[in-house]
C-alpha cells in the first residue's frame, strides 16, 4: 500500500493498482500531459484536487487552489485558450459558482483541451442539495463523460482532453460520490516525457477580439456554432469507447444504463440470473450518439432506461424515438426513483418489476425487521471534533448574544454548530451565505439607521462565515454589508485552514503548492473595507471571546469579529507526526456536582455522561487537550490527568 | 476464486475505518481479485456514523455491498454493528469491539443506548447472524498501541469462516503498509485479533 502520491507518478505502465475514483482521474490527466490545474477544494471532487497538488512540482504541472469555482475556471479556461491541456475541478454546487464564465464561453471554444470534473453528490453525503450536472451540460450544449468504475474514470479522462481539442469544446467529465469516492483497480498508462521529467509547460494566446470578446454581435454567432458542433459531436460518440451494446442481440427486451448505473445494472442482471437482455451501457449520457440507438432499438419491444437522479437519457431517448416513429414502451423515472443514489437495490427492483421478476431478497421484510432497529439505535450525526475552536466560539456567542438573537451561517464544518447543545446556526443555504443573509435579515428585521424609533429594541444578528469561505465569496457580501450600512456581527471562524474537505490552504494561510505565496489577513481586509470594529480573537480563551462578542454586539454598524485558532484535526495530525504528546483531562469526581453544563450547553463529544455515578466523564481516548471544559465547568472539576499519545 | 465476498464496515468517524478497508482492498488487490471499496468522506467523516464497504470477486461491479448482501460486518462499536445490520445476509458474521461511545445525544438524555443483550438478540433472533465481541482496544494497548484497534480488528476479520484471504497474506500486506518503527505492534495486533477471534468462534 504505497502512497496515493507515489502512485499516481509510477512509471509502471500495465502495473495494477487500488485507486480512488479521485486519485484515478489525477493519474488519468498526468497520462494526458496536462499543463495546468485549477480548483476549489468541494467534497466529493478534493481528492483529485489535492492529488494534483502533492505532485505538481513533481510533474511540472501548474496548479493552484483557487478563490472559488469561478476563478479556477477561469484559471484553466485561460490556459487552454492558450493552446495548453487545462482542468478544474468542482463539486456539483461549485458549477452553480463557475456557471457565469461556464456559460457564456462554451461558444468561445479551446485551443488545448479543456475539462471540468465535477463531482455529484446524490444522497447528498456532504452537500446542501443533489443538482445532476447532465442538466447542466444539456443545458450549456457541452458534451458530458460519466465513468462506471475507477479504471474507466482515468481513461475517460484521456479521452476527454482528446475529444475537446478535436472539437476546439470544452468537456464534462462528471462523477457521482460512489465514483470519486470509491477504490477500484486501475491499471497505469503511459507518462508523457514531460510530466516525467517535470517540464513546465507554457502556452501561446493567439488575439482574436471575435473569438475571444463576447460583445453582442460576436456572441450572436456563437449560438448557432455551439449548435452545429453539439450534433457533430453527437456522431462521434457512437464511436466513443466508452459506449457499447452488450448481450443476447436477438433479445426483445433492453436496458439503458448511463454511467455508474451501468455497474448497478451488471450486478442485478447476475443476482437476478437474466441474460436474455440487451444492455446499452452509455459513458456519454449527453448528447446521447442517436446511430447506437438506432442499433440498440433494432428488434426492441421494450425498453427501461435505469438511470440516477434526473431522467437526462430518457428525455433524449424518448424525443428521438418518437420523432423516429419507434412506439415501443419505453419505461424509466416510472421504475426507478428521481431522488437520492442509485443502489443494487434500486436496480434490482426495478429491473425485477420490469420483467415480471420476484426479487433475489424480500427487501419489504428486511425493511420490515429494520423497524425494530431504527427504533431503539440511538442517532449519531456528525459532530464538531473534540478540541474543535469553533464550539468555544459558539458558545461564546450565544452566551454574549442570547438564544433570541438570529445566527446565519454558512458551508463549513462549523454548520454542524446547528446541532444540539449549541444550535448556533439559523440559516445556511449556499457559499458565503452568511453574510448577505445576515444583511438582509437586519433590513427586514431593524431598518437601516434612521428608519425606525431607536428606543425600539433591535434584532441582534451574529453570522458565523469560515476563512476560506470568506474569501471564495464572503468578500462581496461583506463590501455589501458596509456600504449598506447594516448593523450585524460576522464572526469569522479562522482555524487556518480549508478543514472540511480536507486541510487546504487558502488566502489566509498563504501557502500554494508551489512555496509560499502572500498571505492575506481578513483583519486587514475588513479594517480596509471600512468596517466598524474589528478584532481578532484566539477561541481557546472562552472569557476573552465572549467579551469581544459582548463589544461587537454593542458597536454599531458593521462588526467583523476573526475568532482564530488552527484546526483541532489538522493540529493533533501535526503532533502525532511528530510524535509530540498533549495533555488528557480527567473529570474530579469529588469535585463534579453532575450539572451537565459541559454536556448540555459545550457539548465536547469527548464528554460523556456516567449515568451511574451521575457524572461527566471524559474519553481518554478522544480528549484532544483543548481545555475547553475546564473553562466552562463552574465547580473546577476537569483536571489534567496525563500526557496524552 | 469467489464470484462475490462482501465486507461491511462500520464505526464512528475518527477510528480509522477508512484505512482498515483501504488494507483489506490492496490485500484483495495482491490476492488477484478485481476489487471495489466504497467510502464517504467529508462532512460524515466528523465524529459521526460511518459506513465503508470493501468487495471483491468475479461479479463485482459498484462500490456498495447491496443490503442482505454481507458475508461479515466488522463493526468499531457496538451499536454500529446494529445500525447496518440490514446489510448482513442470512448466517452472516458480525465481528464487533465491545467498547461502547456514547453518542452526544445519549449525554444529553435524547436518546438510551441499548445493552449488548438487546442489540445480540436482534442481530442473531431477528437477522439470523452470528456476533462476537472482543475489546480491540484492549488487545491493542497490550500490543503497545491504541492506533491498532484497527488491525485488531483485521486480525479477527481473517478468522471469520469462509473468509477468502489468508491470513498470512493480510498480515503481510498490513507489514508492508505500516511505518517500519510500527511493523512489530501492529503484526502483535494482528496477531492478538487472531487469537481472540479464534477462541470466541471455537477453532
Amino acid at each position: 500500500m504505497a502512497k496515493v502520491t507515489d502512485i499516481v507518478l509510477w512509471d509502471k505502465p500495465g502495473e495494477k493498482v487500488l485507486l480512488l475514483g479521485n486519485h484515478a482521474i489525477a493519474r488519468g490527466a498526468l497520462e494526458a500531459n496536462i499543463a495546468v490545474f485549477a480548483a476549489y477544494p468541494g467534497t466529493p471532487s478534493s481528492e483529485l484536487t489535492d492529488t494534483m497538488a502533492a505532485v505538481a512540482e513533481k510533474a511540472g504541472v501548474y496548479m493552484e487552489y483557487s478563490t472559488n469555482e469561478k476563478v479556477a475556471f477561469e484559471t484553466a479556461l485561460s490556459a487552454a485558450w492558450s493552446g495548453l491541456r487545462a482542468m478544474t475541478a468542482m463539486k456539483h454546487v461549485g458549477l452553480n459558482v463557475a456557471a457565469d464564465t461556464f456559460l457564456s464561453a462554451v461558444g468561445m471554444g479551446v485551443e488545448g483541451g479543456f475539462v471540468i470534473m465535477v463531482a455529484d453528490d446524490p444522497s447528498m453525503w456532504s452537500s446542501q442539495n443533489e443538482q445532476d450536472t447532465r442538466v447542466y451540460a444539456k443545458f450549456a450544449n457541452v458534451p458530458v463523460l460519466e465513468p462506471s468504475s475507477p479504471h474507466e474514470a482515468k481513461e475517460m479522462t484521456k479521452y476527454a482532453f482528446e475529444l475537446s481539442e478535436k472539437f476546439k469544446h470544452m468537456v464534462i467529465l462528471r462523477t457521482t460520490t460512489r465514483i470519486s469516492h470509491a477504490r477500484g483497480d486501475v491499471i497505469l498508462g503511459e507518462l508523457p516525457e514531460e510530466i516525467k521529467q517535470a517540464k513546465r509547460k507554457f502556452g501561446d494566446f493567439k488575439k482574436d477580439p471575435s473569438r475571444f470578446v463576447d460583445v453582442p454581435s460576436n456572441a450572436r454567432k456563437f449560438h448557432p456554432q455551439i449548435l452545429e458542433k453539439i450534433e457533430k459531436i453527437r456522431e462521434e460518440l457512437a464511436k466513443c469507447p466508452f459506449n457499447w451494446i452488450e448481450g443476447r442481440e436477438d433479445a426483445k427486451v433492453g436496458i439503458i444504463a448511463p454511467g455508474l448505473a451501468y455497474s448497478y445494472v451488471k450486478e442485478a442482471l447476475a443476482w437476478l440470473g437474466v441474460d436474455d437482455v440487451k444492455v446499452l451501457k452509455l459513458g456519454t449520457p449527453f448528447p446521447v450518439p442517436y446511430k447506437l440507438l438506432e442499433k440498440f432499438f433494432d428488434g426492441l419491444e421494450r425498453v427501461l432506461i435505469v438511470e440516477e437522479l434526473e431522467p437526462v437519457v430518457e428525455e433524449q431517448v424518448k424525443v428521438w424515438a418518437f420523432d423516429n416513429g419507434i412506439r415501443i414502451p419505453i419505461h424509466g423515472k416510472d421504475y426507478v426513483p428521481r431522488v437520492y443514489e442509485m443502489t443494487t437495490r434500486r436496480a434490482v427492483t426495478a429491473i425485477a418489476k420490469f420483467l415480471g421478476l420476484e426479487t433475489p431478497i424480500d427487501f419489504e421484510s428486511v425493511d420490515e425487521k429494520y423497524k425494530k432497529v431504527s427504533a431503539i439505535v440511538p442517532p449519531r450525526p456528525p459532530s464538531l471534533c473534540p478540541a474543535c475552536p469553533h464550539r468555544n466560539t459558539f458558545y461564546a456567542i450565544r452566551k454574549a448574544a442570547g438564544s433570541k438573537a438570529i445566527f446565519p451561517s454558512d458551508i463549513g464544518c462549523y454548520t454542524l454548530g446547528v446541532l444540539p447543545p449549541l444550535k448556533t446556526v439559523d440559516t445556511t443555504v449556499a457559499m458565503g451565505a452568511s453574510i448577505g443573509v445576515a444583511h438582509g435579515l437586519d433590513v427586514a428585521l431593524n431598518g437601516v439607521p434612521g428608519e425606525r424609533d431607536t428606543k425600539e429594541k433591535k434584532k441582534v444578528i451574529v453570522a458565523t462565515i469560515g476563512d476560506s469561505t470568506f474569501f471564495h465569496t464572503g468578500l462581496p457580501a461583506l463590501a455589501n454589508a458596509i456600504y449598506n450600512r447594516s448593523n450585524v456581527v460576522i464572526v469569522v471562524v479562522d482555524n487556518l485552514v480549508t478543514a472540511m474537505t480536507g486541510d487546504q490552504p487558502n488566502p489566509g494561510t498563504g501557502d500554494t503548492p508551489h512555496g509560499p505565496g502572500k498571505r492575506i489577513l481578513i483583519e486587514e481586509v475588513a479594517r480596509a473595507m471600512g468596517a466598524d470594529f474589528v478584532e481578532v480573537v484566539d477561541p481557546y480563551d472562552i472569557k476573552a471571546t465572549y467579551e469581544v462578542m459582548k463589544k461587537a454586539i454593542e458597536t454599531e454598524g458593521v462588526s467583523v469579529v476573526v475568532a482564530r485558532r488552527v484546526c483541532a484535526l489538522h493540529h493533533i495530525g501535526q503532533l502525532r507526526r511528530r510524535g509530540e504528546k498533549w495533555p488528557i483531562y480527567t473529570v474530579n469526581e469529588d469535585k463534579c456536582t453532575g450539572c451537565r453544563i459541559c454536556i448540555n450547553a459545550y457539548g465536547c463529544p469527548a464528554i460523556y455522561w456516567d449515568a451511574e455515578k451521575k457524572k461527566a466523564q471524559v474519553n481518554p481516548l478522544m480528549c484532544w487537550g483543548c481545555g475547553g471544559c475546564a473553562q466552562v465547568c463552574p465547580f473546577g472539576a476537569f483536571e489534567v490527568m496525563k500526557e496524552g499519545e | 476464486m469467489v464470484k462475490e465476498y462482501n465486507i461491511v464496515i462500520t464505526g464512528v468517524g475518527g477510528q480509522g475505518i477508512l484505512t482498515a478497508a483501504n488494507l483489506l482492498g490492496w490485500a484483495a488487490l495482491h490476492a488477484g481479485y478485481k476489487v471495489r471499496v466504497g467510502e464517504v468522506h467529508g462532512m460524515s467523516q466528523r465524529f459521526g456514523s460511518v459506513i465503508a464497504y470493501v468487495r471483491f470477486g468475479e461479479d463485482v461491479y459498484g462500490a456498495m455491498v447491496p443490503e442482505g448482501k454481507a458475508d461479515v460486518i466488522m463493526a468499531f462499536e457496538p451499536v454500529e454493528a446494529l445500525r447496518y445490520i440490514n446489510y448482513l445476509k442470512e448466517g452472516g458474521l458480525v465481528i464487533a469491539n465491545s467498547n461502547p461511545i456514547p453518542p452526544v445525544q445519549v449525554s444529553m438524555g435524547l436518546a438510551t443506548y441499548p445493552s449488548m443483550e438487546e442489540i445480540r438478540k436482534i442481530i442473531e433472533e431477528d437477522f439470523k447472524g452470528k456476533l462476537i465481541t472482543l475489546d480491540a482496544e484492549k488487545l491493542a494497548l497490550e500490543a503497545g498501541n491504541v492506533i491498532t484497534t484497527n488491525v485488531v480488528l483485521i486480525g479477527a476479520l481473517t478468522q471469520t469462516p469462509g473468509f477468502p484471504l489468508s491470513a498470512e497474506h493480510v498480515k503481510e500486506v498490513i507489514r508492508l503498509s505500516v511505518p517500519k518503527k510500527a511493523v512489530d505492534v501492529n503484526m502483535k495486533a494482528f496477531e492478538l485479533g487472531v487469537k481472540a477471534a479464534k477462541e470466541l468462534l471455537g477453532l
